[in-house]
């Protein structure tokens, strides 16, 4: 078993670090409360950090500080794609918690992180046990506009203008799905404990049907409910920008579009109607979209899922993170793998 | 151990639910209660008691019988009860299962790359067999996976309560 590297301290010294941190960053004194850990998430870790005096002597509010442990999932982690995204959406209609401060110098927490606004909301998990009743009409459809509108105007935000232009690196509306291929076939090859012959077949699969993109576009990564707050039927952010990018904008429909997220429904993100979701995200995003790359990135999308799963497994065997949800993430791979398979087989 | 182990497992699972996570409040620490109660449910459809102490046992009574059948031929002796007269088991470890199956899909992983880069060379009908015949062998190990999963509790884990 490896050696764990938790260089993670305690609460009660973070609150400490974080105290010091921050009036370094604004240049007073600033009171820092117990912090509290979120159980969201299966990589960063997520507190809330109540915050006194920040702006001033009698002001409170509550930051949200992520943590990219080096212990954790997807390790080694950098803020910078998350941070760049977020910024690059300031001013844009898609709902962002907005991003102040981060680094990836671990030596100031331990970690690479990133500090940015609380934004009040709740949840709607993508999970629910058999028999749950769907979400209310009126609430649903409410919500599902929202998320909808927010995916589409995320993909017409012009990203060479803006911050997260940095890491384009030479991507192409050519070579965008080929690409994303490469990077989760080399991660695959990092985090499988054991051969998986169904994965070579499917990336032999994907290598050979790569779709040209309509245009390339800041891409989520992780888009689906469970992923955004709301309030009252009213998406107040959308979150976990961890593995944004640049590529297709049909990954984030292929992506949300998993039967693993649709709760028993047959509703995109137990939320939306199939063909009224992509009718209104075509309209949203400018473009009409492709249902043989939405199948093409469902199918990538499982792979890439399968991929996160064995990184649980691994993570876990090597002793890096006794998280207990880790093996039981790893233990849907072959839940995955089926799926990808008939995907395949209906395209 | 006396009772059976998917009993021991429902036991666990059921205490957890009823005496612990009815006294814990904290939704992390509840998240991870669930993941190990999925865990347990894992156990309970894939593992059962190691075999390797059951063959250790009926391996020494393999050598007791051996011997008193030995001590005792030739003797005059009254009517003895019939000892089992049996070869001492040789049980195969999950470790060498393993590592077969590995094998197996490395070996299906390198068919798929010759048939891949040679699919020219052959006959269409003989290149689509070997290949239904390489996704047969591999969707059979993904069937007999899926069937030995419990159901996964990620929604109680993420929430820390029962969906």
């Amino acid at each position: 078993m490896a050696t764990a590297t938790n260089t993670i301290v305690d609460d009660a010294t973070l609150a400490t670090r974080v105290a010091a941190y921050l009036e370094g960053q604004v240049g007073h004194r600033v009171r820092v409360g117990t912090l509290t850990r979120f159980a969201v998430g299966f990589s960063w870790l997520t507190y809330a950090v109540p915050v006194g005096g920040l702006e001033g002597r009698d002001d409170e509010q509550e930051l949200i500080l992520r943590l990219g442990p080096d212990y954790g999932l997807f390790a080694p982690y950098s803020a910078m794609p998350q941070v760049l995204a977020m910024r690059s959406l300031e001013d844009s209609t898609v709902p962002v918690p907005r991003a102040y401060w981060a680094s990836d110098d671990a030596s100031i927490f331990g970690a690479p992180f990133l500090f940015c606004e609380k934004v009040s909301g709740a949840a709607v998990v993508p999970w629910v046990a058999a028999g749950t009743p769907g979400l209310e009409e009126s609430y649903r459809r409410k919500l599902a506009e929202q998320f909808i509108d927010a995916l589409g105007a995320l993909h017409r935000v012009p990203w060479r203008e803006r911050p997260i232009a940095e890491i384009a690196g030479g991507i192409t509306v050519d070579n965008a799905a080929r690409l994303n291929v490469e990077f989760w076939e080399r991660q695959i090859e990092r985090w499988a404990m054991r051969p998986y012959p169904m994965v070579e077949w499917a990336v032999r699969w994907l290598k050979d049907h790569c779709p040209v993109a309509p245009r390339v576009a800041i891409v989520h990564g992780d888009y689906r409910t469970g992923n955004f707050l709301e309030t009252d039927g009213r998406i107040t952010a959308i979150l976990d920008w961890e593995l944004v990018h640049l590529g297709d904008p049909h990954e984030d429909l292929g992506w949300a579009s998993l039967p693993m997220y649709m709760g028993g429904s047959k509703l995109i993100s137990r939320l939306a109607e199939p063909d009224w979701f992509y009718e209104r995200y075509g309209q949203q995003a400018g473009f009409t979209v492709s249902m043989e790359s939405v199948r093409y990135y469902r199918a990538f999308s499982l792979l890439k899922l399968a991929a996160t799963h064995m990184a649980a497994a691994r993570c876990f065997e090597e002793g890096r993170f006794n998280d207990m949800r880790m093996p039981a993430m790893g233990s849907q791979i072959a839940t995955c793998l089926r799926q990808l398979e008939k995907t395949i087989e209906a395209t | 151990m006396n009772n059976s182990f998917a009993r021991l497992i429902d036991g666990m699972c059921a205490t957890l639910r009823g005496e612990v996570l009815t006294r814990l409040d904290d939704e992390f620490a509840r998240g991870q209660v669930f993941g190990v109660i999925n865990l347990l449910n894992t156990f309970k459809v894939r593992a059962d008691w190691s075999t390797g102490f059951l063959a250790q046992q009926v391996q020494a009574q393999c050598e007791a019988f051996d011997g008193i059948v030995r001590r005792i031929e030739g003797e005059k002796l009254p009517a003895a009860p019939p000892l089992l007269q049996r070869a001492p088991p040789q049980p195969v470890s999950a470790a060498t299962l393993e590592a077969m199956r590995d094998d197996g899909n490395r070996a299906i992983g390198a068919m798929l790359g010759w048939l891949a880069a040679e699919r020219a060379q052959l006959s269409e009908t003989l290149a689509a067999d070997i290949e239904r015949e390489l996704r047969r062998c591999m969707r059979s190990e993904i069937d007999i996976e899926m069937k030995n999963s419990p159901r996964p509790l990620f929604a109680e884990m993420s929430s820390g309560s029962e969906g």
